[in-house]
Parts: C-alpha cells; structure tokens; sequence
C-alpha cells in the first residue's frame, strides 16, 4: 500500500514558524518577516514598513512625532510594545508552549476527526495493532449499518460456513468502535465543533484557557483510542516523542528547560498524553534558530569582552598615527584611533539610537568610528595645491601688462609641460 | 513629477572650479570657469526656447586657471577670476575682457552685489579687492584679511567670507560700499576695514564653501571633513543657539568612515533650501530651517565642483569633476560634466518641522 500522506505532521506543524502578534503561521520565515512587516510593524503615516515595533515606534516618534502604542492588527493581548519580535525571534517562552499546546490540540483532534472518520491509525503510527488494519478497509458509522446488511444478504444468499463465520466477525469488530463511539460522538461533534472555536483570534484572548481547553480534549479523545489499541501515548512514542529525545532536548538548548515544567499550567494527570505534551519544549527550544533566518537588526554585544577590551587598551601603546598623516592627533575627534574602533560595535548602535543628525562636532560619536578624510590637508585647499601643478602654473611676471592675453600663457605652459613629458618616459 | 537629468553639451575639457546660474529668473543661463582656462557660457534652451540639452554660447579664453566667475547687473556682464592673479569683466556680447584689479596671489573667488553695485574679490595673497563698478576708472580698495579666503558668499546686505584657520568674516555689504566709494581719494587703497562681525567657524576643519541664505538671515558653511553647519548673522544669543552642524557625504567601508569634502553649498532661491555636493560624488538637498534632508541624489560619477539652483529655483546644475578630494590627479577625458536637473515643483521644498 502506497503511504498517502493526509497532511503535514506534528513535526512539521510545530515547526511553521507563525507570528506572535496575531498567532497565524507561515510557509516560510521570510513570509513571516514580510507579514509581520506589512500588517503589524506598517507605519500608517507614511506607509513605511519598519522591521520591529520598537523600530516603528521610534519612526513614528521621530518621524511623524506621534507615540506608538499599540502593536496594529495584534490579538488583545499580543499588542504589547514591550516584546521585541523580529521573526520568531523574542517570542516568550510560554507563549511558544501555548502555541505549541495549541497546534498538539488542534492536531490531535484533526487526528481525532479524520480517524473518525476513516477508521485510518494516525499518520506516521507504527500499525501497532493487526485489528486496526480490519477498521481501515471499511468504512464506520454510516456505512457499518449497509455494510452489514449487505453482508447479512450475501451471508444469506450463499449460506458459506467461513466466510459467514468471518463477516460476523468482521460486522462483530465495527460494532466494537461504534459501541466506543456511541459516546465519542460527542466528542466528534466537539471536536468539529471546537475546531472553529480554535481558529485564532478568540482563544487566544487570554493565554490561559489553553490548557483548560485543551485538557478536556484529551479525555474525550483518548477514550476511543484506548479502546482501539492506538492511544495517545502510544501514538506518539513511535514518531520519537519517546521521553529520551525529551532528555536529550533538554540538554542541548540547555537553560530554558529548567523554566518549561512549570510553564505547563493545568496539565490534567489523568491521561498519558502529558508524556507526549512534554515532549514540546525541545521543539520549541529548536524553533527560535531556524537555519534561514534573515539577519536581525543588530542587538548582539560587541564582539569584543571587558578583558579583550581592556587588554587591547593597554596592548596597542599608541595609535598608528593618523591615517592621513596629519598634524591633528590632538583633535582626534574626528579621526578616531584604531582602539576607538573596537568599541565602534557598541556606539554604532548607540549612534543609530541617537538618530543621525549630529548637533556640533563635540559629540563622542565621532570617536565611535575610524574616519579617514579623503582631503585631510587642513591648512591647503585642494585649488592652491591644484594651482601648484606644473600643468596649471603660471608665471605673472612673464606675462604682458595690457592685453596680451593668450602668447605669453600658452608659451609658460608648453615649456613647463615639455619639462613633464621628459620626465614621464624616464620613469 | 519626477525631475529629468540631462548632461550640458561641450563641457569644459578640465576640472570645473564654479558654476553660476544667472541670477534672472526666466534666464537658463550658466557660467562655468574651469581650470582649462576658459570661461564657459551655456544656454539650457536651445533655439526654440526649450530646455534640452544645453548648448555652448561662448567660451572666454583666459590666460590661466580661472577658479570663479560671476554675473554682473545684466546676464551680459560677467566677472572673472583666476590663477592669472586678475580680476576681470568680461563683456558677453563683444566678447571684450577688462582687468579690472590684479591681486598679488591667485583670486579665489569673485561676487557681485547688485544692490550695491560691488565687484568683490577675494585672493590668496588674503585681500578682499572691492571694486565700484559703477566707477570703474577708481582703483578698487583693498581690505587685509587675517587668512587666506577659501569661499565667499553674499546676500543683499552682507558679505560672508570664510578664511583659512578657521576665520570667517561677516561684512555690511552698505559700510564697504560707503568705504570703498571715500577711499577713492586716497593713494593707497589699502584700508582696514573692520568686518561687521568675526568669527570662527563652527566646523574644526578647513572651511570649503559658505553660502548665504537667500532670506540674509543667515548661512551655511561646509568643510573638508565631510560637515556641513548652519547659522545665523543675527548675533543675539538665541538666533545663535540656533546654529547646529551636520554630518554628511561620508560612506562607511570595512569599518572606516570615508569622509570627503564638502565641496559645494546653494540655497534654493525661492524655497530657502540648500544643495550640498561633496566629494563622494553625492548631491543632497537639505531643509536648514527644519533640519531634515529632503533628498539625495544618485551618485555622480565623480567629485561634486559646483552646484547651482537657476533664479527661478526650477533647475539644479551639478558640476561634476575629479579633484584632489577624489584621491584622483588626473582628469580623466569625459569626467568633466555638467548636468542639470530639472526640479520638480516641491522638490527641493521643505517638507516644514514637524
């Protein structure tokens, strides 16, 4: 039998990187960036679109002088300034849990449906169970009845002693579900009727109900599954939600973890499934790194440490001379030393901040940066040292008193030329 | 809406060391001295009045570097001056030159004020040479300066020249005219005359070009240190907090903030912004009033010499041209050009403070 994939798995799902202000979820993280871009950090001024809301807040402070205040098109409670979110970048821990609670849930009941509907074990379940094949083949609730009646006639008309035997076995093993499911419907019913209670915007009103609603799913759920060989847990111990990978996920990203038991509020005890959930933060831990992450508006340290620093402060004794070798190392201001240059990492940003028209030339900024003057003669101008070259010099004293204007100059210059022409090929 | 660019035809064949537009609005007409020794004088419109290309309508043949050139009373008139240490009138019509006064150095620069009827020359050999054209048998007064002039600029009603070591002197355009008429007299025309106002630059670098708001309240100087600063004739303590300087025409390679001259400075003649152009190739326009930039324009292929806005404020001419700034010694064939842009209705208007 060819393996048909239905959907996406729990991996995969969990894996979509989805925006924290409005808790949808994204092909691609650079489809993330560019909605977060366009709906929730868009200037509504001037339709600039900024990369974080601290961005868009000092735009609109210091562009259009308004105070932002809110965070556009965000749920009630994600609207906040104070999380910087670039990306998946910055999310709270706990609320990536209860995204990731939350995409358990919803998968689990699509699961929960889509077994219900087709009798079919879950995607990527190790066919743990031989009876679970015999559901498979037939359809349940509606077409049992037919099927069963169908049989009955066929039993009937041949009056076969085996296959007679098997078909009631057969008809014998639906009714076993459906006796389970005489009180899933319910549950079926829930579920479809929960699925849109899940869609984004309302729960996510208050973090909180997550669990709570979440919780009674699993009950309802595993029940059936129990009673059908695949349950929960063991659903996902197969697909490697076993506890080691957990142990071992929570020893490589290492700190959070330590955080995550008690960022799973209301984990009702009373079913397997907490094992599965539990598996969550290592997935989670991955999802903040994900390989094609687009560079993020710089935020990291220096490069350099307090000793480094220190230690290069005291190494270089004195700055290469100027670069241009003039006589201003006292006004080092502008023409800063190769030390300045490693706290440069540091006060560019502090430079970015400080916005980017500079009142007076005192300020330490321009320590900040190593600057090179392309024209660093502060005593020349670029005209008198143009004026001393031999192709532009001029003799006043040969040149006539009155009127003469063009013999006597062009007469200076050639010879001065020739003087140049013979040079040039010497060298 | 969108501002057209085109390159002047027959530009001059060396670096470009000023460009002027003439000062009448409905002219299209600009001077460009260059340090080919001439003196280049185009029209935007061609024969049938449209604006295109740019033709040549004279060249005036000097007899060494020219590094300024200015318009006189008429678009007729221009003034001139040059590494040839004169200071020359140039009759556009007959094509006949006049040397008005010849300094002891090289000129640097040369402005007229019409409300005065004043040729003003500033030389290397650091005198202001104060010609009454008006009068042009008197010999023309000769005023010290403590430093060489680097750049001059005026308004209606002041002189605003910008000195080596960081001087800068502010004269009364009416007092030097009222001088310089009395000194006609006197043997030696070398008079001291003391500046309405001195001071020192707000830049810590040698001073590029100054240039005077068209509003005579104040002006904006620019130095070789990639900076340009704004500020107010107006010396009562609150006009001068007002004064503020900028960083600009600067570009950051691995780390090292290149930092080119800021070769050019003009105010907008109608909206009272300002065009910089720098070493960098860079042109950008700037609201002194609101402290904001209004644009920048794409790269120029090599230094910004000059800029300028026509009378009307509808076009920008740019001269561009390797100099000493790029890093660059010789002047490539076809770097020297002229453009001119035509401006759009709010493109260099302040967008107001906010």
């Amino acid at each position: 039998m060819g393996k048909k994939r239905r959907g996406p798995s729990l991996e995969e799902l969990l894996a979509r990187p989805w925006c924290y202000y409005c808790e949808r979820d994204f092909d691609d993280l650079k489809i993330l960036i560019s909605h977060q871009k366009a709906k929730h950090f868009k200037c509504e001024r001037c339709g600039r679109r900024l990369n974080t809301a601290g961005g868009l807040s000092v735009h609109m402070s210091q562009v259009h002088k308004e105070q932002l205040s809110t965070v556009d098109n965000a749920l009630p409670n994600r609207s906040s300034l104070d999380v910087e979110i670039f990306g998946m970048e910055g999310v709270p821990e706990d609320i990536i849990q209860t995204h990731n609670q939350r995409v358990l849930t919803q998968f689990q009941q699509a699961e929960a449906e889509r077994q219900a509907e087709t009798g079919n074990p879950p995607a990527g379940a190790a066919a743990g169970g031989q009876p679970a094949k015999k559901p498979k083949l037939e359809s349940v609730s509606d077409l049992k009845k037919r099927l069963a009646e169908h049989k009955a006639k066929k039993a009937e008309a041949r009056t076969g002693g085996s296959s007679g035997e098997a078909t009631p076995v057969g008809a014998g093993q639906t009714p076993t579900p459906s006796s389970g499911y005489t009180q899933p419907p319910p549950p079926v019913a829930a579920a479809a009727a929960a699925n849109p209670q899940f869609s984004y915007p309302q729960p996510y009103g208050t973090a909180s109900p997550y669990p709570q609603t979440a919780s009674p799913v699993y009950p309802n759920f595993s029940p059936g599954g129990q009673q059908q060989q695949f349950s929960a847990p063991a659903q996902y111990t197969p697909a490697g939600y076993s506890p080691q990978p957990f142990a071992g996920g929570t020893a490589t990203p290492g700190q959070p973890y330590g955080a995550t038991p008690p960022a799973f509020p209301a984990q009702p005890p009373t079913n397997t499934p907490p094992q599965s959930t539990g598996t969550f933060p290592p997935r989670s831990g991955s999802l903040p790194t994900p390989p094609n992450l687009p560079q993020r508006p710089a935020v990291a340290a220096p490069p350099v440490n307090a000793y480094q620093m220190q230690q290069m402060h005291m190494g270089h004794a004195a700055p290469p001379g100027t670069v241009n070798g003039g006589e201003k190392t006292e006004t080092t201001t502008p023409i800063a030393t190769p030390v300045d240059d490693l706290i440069s990492g540091a006060a560019k940003q502090a430079d970015a901040a400080a916005g980017d028209k500079p009142k007076g030339e005192e300020k330490k900024k321009d320590k900040s940066k190593q600057a090179r003057l392309v024209y660093s003669d502060n005593e020349t101008s670029p005209e008198e040292k143009m004026a001393r070259l031999a192709r532009y010099a001029y003799e006043p004293d040969r040149r006539g008193e009155t009127a003469l204007e063009e013999l006597p100059a062009a007469a200076v210059v050639g010879t001065i030329r020739e003087t140049d022409t013979v040079v040039d090929p010497a060298a | 809406m969108a501002s057209s660019q085109f390159t002047v035809a027959s530009p001059p064949t060396d670096a470009i060391s000023a460009l002027k537009f003439s000062p009448d609005p409905e002219s299209t007409r600009i001077v460009v001295s260059s340090w080919d020794k001439n003196v280049y004088l185009y029209d935007l419109r061609d024969e049938n009045g449209a604006v295109g290309e740019g033709k040549l309508l004279q060249k005036f043949e000097h007899r060494a570097p020219v590094l300024d050139v200015c318009f006189g009373a008429t678009e007729e008139e221009i003034y001139t001056a040059g590494l040839d240490w004169d200071v020359r009138k140039i009759e556009i019509a007959s094509s006949t030159q006049t040397v008005l006064s010849t300094h002891e150095a090289g000129v640097r620069s040369v402005v007229y004020s019409k409300e005065h009827n004043l040729v003003i020359s500033a030389s290397w050999d650091s005198t202001l040479h104060v010609h009454q054209t008006n009068d042009p048998a008197t010999p023309p007064a000769v005023i010290p300066l403590p430093s060489k002039p680097f750049s001059m600029s005026l308004t209606a009603t002041k002189l605003v020249v910008a000195m080596a070591s960081r001087a800068l002197h502010i004269y009364d355009l009416k007092a030097l005219a009222l001088l310089s008429a009395q000194s006609e007299g006197t043997g030696s025309n070398k008079i001291e005359f003391e500046p309405w106002q001195r001071r020192e630059s707000s830049l810590k670098f040698m001073t590029r070009s100054v240039a005077c708001m068209p509003d005579d309240a104040g002006y904006a100087s620019s130095s070789i240190e990639g900076r340009v600063a704004v500020e107010w004739f107006d010396p009562s303590a609150d006009s001068q907090a007002r004064k503020y300087a900028f960083k600009c025409h600067r570009q950051t390679a691995d780390d090292v903030d290149v930092v080119y001259p800021v070769n050019a400075l003009a105010f907008h003649p109608v909206h009272g912004t300002f065009a910089s152009g720098g070493g960098d190739g860079v042109v950008a326009l700037w609201d002194g009033i609101a402290k904001r930039r209004i644009r920048q324009y794409q790269k120029y292929p090599s230094s910004v010499a000059a800029v300028g806005f026509s009378g009307n404020g509808k076009y920008l001419a740019i001269a561009i041209s390797p100099g000493f700034e790029d890093g660059k010694d010789d002047v490539v064939e076809g770097a020297v050009k002229v453009f001119v842009r035509e401006l759009g209705e709010t493109e260099a208007k302040g967008k107001g403070a906010k």
